[in-house]
């Protein structure tokens, strides 16, 4: 009897074995919204352009894409078609050249200046890639796989979404329009019969403005749908609340945090030798001399250590007839584009006797100008968002925070510094799988928060980092 | 002798994960079954950890104890706001215990001990959500415990032991660089300690026990920090480093009571408080690049105190049976909580089993089982939030034999 006892007592303990721990908390939902059928409308940041190219892999990588894998648990269908290019390497246009040539993506490779000394950097994944080559790609039309999840365009601005025959100018869009001479943008969304919409548009119209240095325009307010900003973003919501009631819309992030701006720095010219110094002053004794004699308070002066680059500035208050002194030192806040010619600095005196051309850089007023329009766009975007009671992502606050503060998520580390700083890919403006990934997360919350689902997060781990040879 | 050692060699993988932080308390068989309390006990040459002061009234003149326990742990992580679930595949840990102690006088008795009462095994999968933070430690020290104790009257024994202590840690983390980078750290140290105690029978049925262990530094010089990195870093990171850490095993002081309520029923209840404030910050410095490398990890841990209840019936005088019930709480700081020590609030119960076929000779099987409950935790400087629930199953056995 009492071993019969000791023996239940014994096997107890087995029993209890038997539940090994087991955490399952998250119940995935839809909550107030219908997340059946997904669309993505937007510019390069919503079509997965990263490290200056559309390629296969980053489109894949693309925020929207992991938006819509994530959906699936709170019901979405799982259909999220992208227009894949057909390469790994990709095609994107370069920064500056005109006319514009065709590139790869950026990889960090290996580059050797004109002074013989080799550094790590973003360098293209094909170094003189074949632009034909390049081009019958990026002309191949993918329109018999469509309809597209995925409409963003590279490139465009808010007016281009209702421009007909956009195809025909901007080849991201025509490889997967139907009838690229007519199509309008705008339109593709109803194809997919969406019940759910991602808006964030705006930054190209005023990025183009920044990234050309202040050379090309920035969209008026005002005006009719596919010129003014106002009326075209407003038509673009309410085109697309007619397809699907719900979606969460983002705003415009200040550009001037970007690396592609915040990367050179405003004084990278190094005066080690006396002579160089007073060769260089001397140089611009009459230039001094010039500007006090008309009373204006420009100087050009060189020390030993780092100097402030001399940059052209056509905003400069001089008489006509001296046009051709528009040039001056940089001030500390102005910006020095990443798409400056390093090897110009370095060798070709950019800078020190040849003053910086305007558009690889951005004077105050120039920053003034962006900063002024990025805010009245973000006014009429909160406003749209408000009226249409959408979801919405400040991702201008969180760009603000992440440049100021960094960000951290699963331990990788996200700040706005090139390369190590993980959020952006290599060419300084668009984002990479990690930060594809962070951005992606915050599109969650925003929507989890305003239609009261719970569509699960991704690890940032699950992403790769910038890969280094 | 080769037999032990040997037996040696096969425990020494000894290394675990449960609550309490990364102490381990499986230090003898007779105390594991009945809630792991010993300070108040007679339980011959496994007092040398629980409280020297009571080998002097250990029944016989030599007495020899050796054992292990084999712990079986499971830990699992779901991501905060996520659907995402990873367990831990937590290696098998084998905490054991050598005693042996020698009454010289009706006055004097000696003891040596060994034991591991520290130790922590996490093995997290390498491509986890949490592989920046860990992706597997483990953790051990082994103590060696010269004892001497005198009989001050027949009714108080005090005892002091020395301890030596060596430890080894190893931990990978992964790097968050391409091609599955990661860093490698391994290294060994030794330190030393004391562990004092008394006993106080002032009747028969009725026993208490204090016992005060010393915290011990265990600083490691010149480990082994192995960085597998992409090429183009080699340059700024060595491949091969050394780096200095530190470890502090924390000060113990346990109060125990044990009462005959009948001649074959004990009843026990200890207090145990550990001072785990002492980990406050795990850091590394490494000897090159040390600016770009060194770390301060905070860790924040909190003083704790585990109260303990357990009973121990002797069915006749060959068999004694034991449970015991105690509530470990976490020392962690919910803010600092890292994956690298899943320490959760614990409540366990213990079973035991003692027989003894002939003479001096005892044969104790334990049972233990931990419950982690589940919390919701978050390593704040790394941004990594989630949801932990532990478990852990634990027999053990020992064999004792005074003559």
């Amino acid at each position: 009897m009492k071993t019969k006892k000791l023996i239940y007592i014994l096997l107890l303990p087995l029993f209890i074995y038997s539940c090994k721990p087991e955490v399952n908390d998250f119940k995935p939902s839809n909550g107030n919204a219908d997340f059946t059928s997904f669309v993505a409308v937007g510019n390069s940041l919503t079509a997965g352009y990263a490290s200056g190219a559309l390629y296969t892999s980053g489109q894949k990588a693309g925020f929207a894409n992991i938006l819509a894998k994530q959906m699936v648990f709170a019901g979405g269908n799982g259909t999220f078609k992208i227009p894949l290019m057909p390469t790994e390497d990709g095609v994107g246009v370069a920064e500056s050249g005109n006319p514009p040539t065709l590139r790869t993506k950026l990889v960090m490779g290996y580059s050797t200046d004109c002074l013989g000394q080799t550094s790590l950097g973003p360098v293209p994944a094909v170094a003189d890639p074949d632009q034909q080559e390049l081009a019958a790609e990026l002309m191949t039309s993918v329109a018999g796989d469509g309809p597209f999840n995925n409409i963003a365009v590279p490139g465009i601005k808010v007016g281009h979404l209702f421009a007909p025959g956009l195809g025909t100018l901007n080849p991201f869009y025509g490889r997967f329009a139907e009838n690229p001479q007519t199509d309008v943008l705008i339109s593709e969304a109803a194809k997919v019969n969406p019940t759910f919409f991602l808006l964030w548009i705006g930054n190209n119209d005023v990025l183009d403005y920044a990234a050309s240095g202040g050379v090309a325009p920035i969209t008026p307010v005002d005006g009719d749908v596919g010129f003014g900003f106002r009326a075209s973003y407003t038509a673009a919501v309410q085109t697309l609340m007619q397809e699907a009631p719900e979606g969460v819309v983002a705003n415009i992030p200040s550009v001037t945090s970007a690396p592609y701006f915040t990367t050179v720095p405003y004084n990278p010219v190094v005066l080690t030798d006396p002579d160089a110094v007073s060769q260089l002053n001397s140089a611009y004794a009459l230039y001094n001399q010039m500007m006090e004699a008309n009373g204006l308070p420009y100087r050009i002066n060189w020390t030993l250590g780092q100097n402030p680059m001399v940059i052209f500035d056509k905003d400069m208050p001089l008489p006509d007839a001296y046009a051709q002194f528009k040039f001056r030192q940089i001030k500390a806040d102005e910006l020095v584009l990443l798409s400056i010619p390093q090897d110009s600095i370095k060798c070709a005196q950019w800078g020190t006797a040849k003053p910086v051309p305007d558009m690889y850089v951005l004077t105050e007023k120039e920053i003034q100008k962006v900063n002024n329009a990025t805010h009245q766009f973000n006014k009429i975007i909160k406003e749209n968002v408000d009226a249409n009671n959408l979801a919405f992502l400040n991702v201008n606050s969180l760009m603000k925070q992440i440049s100021e503060q960094g960000i951290m998520a699963d331990g990788v580390e996200f700040t706005s510094t090139l390369v190590t700083g993980n959020l952006f890919s290599l060419d300084g403006i668009h984002l990479s799988a990690q930060g594809n990934a962070l951005v992606a997360n915050y599109f969650i919350r925003a929507i989890n928060s305003k239609y009261n689902s719970a569509i699960p997060q991704v690890n940032i781990t699950d992403y790769p980092p910038i890969l280094l040879p | 002798m080769k037999k032990f050692i040997t037996f040696l060699t096969l425990v020494f993988m000894s290394s675990t994960i449960f609550a309490g932080g990364y102490q381990v308390r499986l230090q003898g068989n007779k105390q594991t079954g009945i809630g792991l309390i010993g300070t108040p006990m007679i339980y011959g040459s496994s007092s040398t950890f629980y409280n020297p002061g009571s080998l002097p009234f250990m029944k016989k003149k030599w007495d020899f104890d050796v054992g292990a326990s084999f712990i079986f742990s499971n830990v699992a992580f779901q991501k905060a706001k996520s659907n995402y679930q990873a367990k831990s595949e937590n290696k098998t840990g084998t905490p054991f215990y050598a005693y042996g102690a020698f009454k010289i006088s009706h006055l004097i008795t000696v003891g040596l001990g060994v034991y591991t009462p520290y130790g922590s095994s996490e093995t997290w999968n390498d491509q986890w959500a949490g592989k920046l933070l860990i992706q597997n430690i483990s953790l051990q020290a082994i103590y060696i415990q010269p004892t001497i104790a005198f009989n001050i009257s027949d009714k108080v024994g005090i005892g002091a032991g020395f301890v030596y202590a060596m430890g080894n840690v190893k931990m990978q983390r992964a790097l968050n660089y391409s091609g599955d980078s990661y860093v490698n750290l391994d290294g060994k140290t030794t330190s030393i300690g004391y562990n004092v105690g008394i006993f106080w029978k002032p009747i028969e049925k009725l026993r208490l026990g204090l016992d005060y262990r010393s915290a011990i530094k265990m600083s490691v010089v010149d480990g082994d920090a192995t960085f597998k990195i992409p090429q183009s870093l080699q340059g700024t990171i060595p491949e091969n480093n050394k780096f200095d850490a530190e470890l502090p095993l924390p000060a113990n002081l346990d109060f125990g009571l044990a009462v005959y309520a009948t001649d074959k029923l004990l009843l026990s209840f200890e207090l145990d408080y550990v001072w785990w404030s002492v980990y406050d910050t795990l850091t590394f410095t490494f000897k090159d690049q040390g600016d770009l490398l060194n770390s301060n990890n905070p860790r924040l841990y909190k003083n704790t105190l585990i109260p303990r209840f357990g009973i121990e019936y002797d069915i006749n005088k060959t068999i004694l049976v034991k449970g015991g019930f105690y509530y470990d709480s976490s020392p962690t700081n919910e803010n600092y909580f890292s994956p690298e020590t899943v320490s959760l609030n614990t409540v366990a119960y213990t079973l035991g089993l003692s027989i003894m076929p002939v003479d001096g000779l005892s044969i104790d099987v334990s049972w233990l089982q931990l419950f982690g409950r589940k919390a919701e935790k978050n390593y704040s400087p790394d941004k990594f939030q989630g949801t932990y629930q532990s478990a852990a199953v634990i027999p053990g056995i020992g064999i004792s034999y005074s003559f």
